[in-house]
Parts: structure tokens; C-alpha cells; sequence
């Protein structure tokens, strides 16, 4: 309950500030965005599994940002961003994709 | 209740890592939760056995919830504003492209104005002085000899179509029937030679394009009218006795082609459409 809040109060902040984004910073954004998607449902399995860590979570979100940015980043600077890109968001996919299989199993217990 | 085989597990045992045997998807698949979370359950568990359970989300994730609810907000409201942005550059764009060829349509038109412009002050220079005359007068030979200037005299005009009912291509006129028409005209004597109203000039090509004769780039439609301005009495006779004007007569009375040859007192022969030299210039000086 109070994760949703936490989220909702993100994204109301997030339309009603409209933050300008440095224009180096934007490629990074979508990318950062699917990353982070990933750990918050990684985490909400790990919640439904019984055993959710807040430390865990803070940690595995901003290295999965990070990480994801970071990749896009070397990409570009390799003339391959593109590619990187596409990999990160097949395997990121992947595993949001296995996540909610089994987030579905939990809730719907089948 | 089906669960994912338990992985860390496995790895302590002597079993080689997973990563090793199972396939890349499947490990990535299998190994979708971070593996942090299963350790530090793990730690919890054997450090206080039976211990508290799971942590209900605190402070730190109601943080990072918010900072993902902001990233992915923030994504969204910039991609709409480039898709805005994008948009009017596009529009930009299509108003640049119809405000430009308007500019290339006027500075056409100048050149054609100036062209005219060109000429006849040319003519009236030249018309002022004695060798100027004669300068125009060489100037009119050369441009009825190349084509640049319409020629008018008397010559000979040959139609020639497909046969009648004509079923395969060598019963209908192609471009190098033509052609050698044409070359059997400039050998019996033609001086100046037009095909359907198009001029041939030195840079003339005689051409299929498709199912179309072209010349000059133009396509022409049946019949062709061959008219030659030259000597009316001898290039009828010249004519058969050359090789493309024997093979012609060949053509007609094989396969049925039709081939008139009429003299004609005065004919006249429009102007080449356009003989630009853009590349060769003369190597010494005409005048």
C-alpha cells in the first residue's frame, strides 16, 4: 500500500513539475526507465516470495539504472548504441516478462 | 504449487555453476529475481532461526518507488515534447521545400526571359557592324547545320509505320530501324533530318524506352514521319543504293512494313529543343 503510494506521488511530481531533461541525459532515459521496471518487478516478487529487502531493492534499482545507462553510454561512445540497446531491452524484457509470469502465479495461485 | 528450481542452491554444491549448462535464455528466464534477495533471506533466516519475516517495504523503497514513478513520468512528458518538436520541424520542413521551388519556378522563368534577352541583343550587335553580319551569318549556317537554328528547303518525307495486324516484334518499327533510316538519309545527301517534329542534332540518341521510340527524350507514336531536307531528285535514287536503304526495302517486303517516300518542294524543320554544351568547349577560337 504504501509502495503505491510512493509511486503515485513519483508520478504526479514527475507531470506536474515536467523537469527539463539535459539533452546529453535523454537517450539514457528509456533505458533507465525499462531497467528500473525490472528491479521494481523483481521486487514485487521477491515481496510476494517472502523475501523482500529494502536494502536489497534500493541497491538492485540504482545499479540496474546505472548499469543500463552506462551500457547505452559505451555503446554510443563504440559506435553501437543501438545494438547495446536492443540487447539490454531483450534481456531486461526477458526477465520483467518471467517476473510477472510468476507474480501472476502468486496472486492468481495458480 | 510449481516453483523455479531452487538455484543457489545448486551452486553449492559441486555442480558447475548454472550459467555453464543452462542455455543463455534459460538462465536469464530462471534467474529473473535478483539472487540478492534469496541471499540476504537466507542470511536472515540462519541468523535469528525463525526469525522475523520478510520485511514489509519501508522508507527506502517508498524512495525508490517515487524516483521510478518521476524517471518514467519524466520519460514520457519529454518523448511527447520531441514528438511535438519533431512534428513542427517536419512542417518547417514542407514550407521550406513549397517556398523554394517557388524560387527555383521564378529563377526559371528569369532564365528563359534572359536567354530571349541574350539573343536579341546578340542579333542587334552583330547586325551593326559588317563583320558582325558575316559572324550571323556563319552563326545561322552552323546552328541549321547542327540543328540549333529551324531549317527550311526542299527534301523528301518518308512515313513508315508497323506492318498492318503485326504480331511479333519484327513486324513493328524499332529504334534501330530507325536508325538506320536515318543514316541511310545522311548518306544519300539529307542535310538536316527530323523524326515526328523532333530535330536530330549531334547529340540526338534514337531509342526504344519501353514500347516507345525515343528521340531527343522524347517519345514519339506511330506513324513516324521522317522528314530530310536535301536534293528531292537524287536521295530517292542514293537512298536505295545504300546498305541501311536496301535492308529497308528488305524489311518491307519481308515482313510487310510500311514505307512511303513522298518529295516534297519546301519543308520545314523546327529548332532543337535544347543543344546545352555543358562540358566540351572548343579547343581553338571559332571567330
Amino acid at each position: 500500500m504504501i509502495a503505491g503510494l510512493g509511486l503515485l506521488v513519483g508520478i504526479t511530481l514527475g507531470l506536474l513539475l515536467q523537469p527539463d531533461v539535459p539533452l546529453w541525459l535523454e537517450p539514457y532515459l528509456p533505458i533507465a526507465v525499462v531497467a528500473a521496471l525490472d528491479a521494481v518487478f523483481g521486487a514485487l516478487r521477491a515481496f510476494l516470495d517472502g523475501m523482500f529487502d529494502d536494502r536489497v531493492f534500493v541497491v538492485s534499482f540504482l545499479s540496474n539504472v546505472l548499469i543500463a545507462a552506462l551500457i547505452v553510454y559505451l555503446g554510443d561512445k563504440l559506435g553501437v548504441g543501438g545494438q547495446l540497446s536492443t540487447g539490454v531491452i531483450v534481456v531486461l524484457g526477458i526477465r520483467i516478462f518471467a517476473n510477472v509470469a510468476a507474480i501472476r502465479r502468486h496472486l492468481l495461485h495458480a | 504449487m510449481p516453483r523455479e528450481p531452487d538455484e543457489p542452491e545448486r551452486r553449492t554444491t559441486d555442480n558447475p555453476p548454472p550459467q555453464t549448462w543452462m542455455g543463455l535464455l534459460d538462465y536469464v528466464t530462471a534467474h529473473a529475481v535478483d539472487e540478492d534477495y534469496a541471499h540476504v533471506s537466507r542470511k536472515d533466516s540462519s541468523d535469528s532461526s525463525g526469525g522475523p519475516g520478510p520485511a514489509r517495504p519501508g522508507v527506502a523503497a517508498l524512495i525508490i518507488l517515487g524516483l521510478f514513478g518521476l524517471l518514467a513520468a519524466t520519460a514520457a512528458v519529454q518523448t511527447s515534447r520531441n514528438a511535438v518538436a519533431a512534428e513542427s520541424g517536419r512542417e518547417g520542413l514542407v514550407t521550406q521545400i513549397q517556398s523554394r521551388s517557388a524560387k527555383v519556378d521564378a529563377v526559371r522563368e528569369r532564365i528563359v526571359d534572359v536567354r530571349k534577352e541574350v539573343e536579341r541583343l546578340e542579333t542587334q550587335y552583330l547586325d551593326a557592324t559588317a563583320e558582325g553580319r558575316a559572324v550571323s551569318g556563319r552563326l545561322d549556317r552552323l546552328g541549321t547545320n547542327t540543328g540549333s537554328l529551324a531549317a527550311t528547303g526542299p527534301g523528301v518525307k518518308i512515313v513508315v509505320d508497323d506492318a498492318p495486324n503485326a504480331t511479333s516484334s519484327q513486324q513493328e518499327v524499332l529504334d534501330q530501324d530507325l536508325q538506320k533510316l536515318v543514316n541511310a538519309l545522311w548518306e544519300s545527301g539529307a542535310e538536316a533530318i527530323s523524326i515526328n517534329g523532333q530535330r536530330l542534332t549531334n547529340l540526338s540518341a534514337i531509342r526504344q524506352a519501353g514500347s516507345a521510340i525515343t528521340v531527343n527524350y522524347r517519345s514519339l507514336a506511330r506513324p513516324y514521319v521522317v522528314s530530310a531536307i536535301g536534293d528531292p531528285n537524287s536521295i530517292p535514287a542514293r537512298f536505295v543504293e545504300t546498305e541501311h536503304g536496301g535492308e529497308w526495302l528488305d524489311l518491307k517486303a519481308t515482313f510487310g512494313l510500311q514505307f512511303d517516300l513522298t518529295m516534297e518542294d519546301s519543308l520545314s524543320l523546327p529548332a532543337a529543343t535544347r543543344l546545352d554544351l555543358r562540358f566540351a568547349t572548343s579547343t581553338e577560337d571559332s571567330r
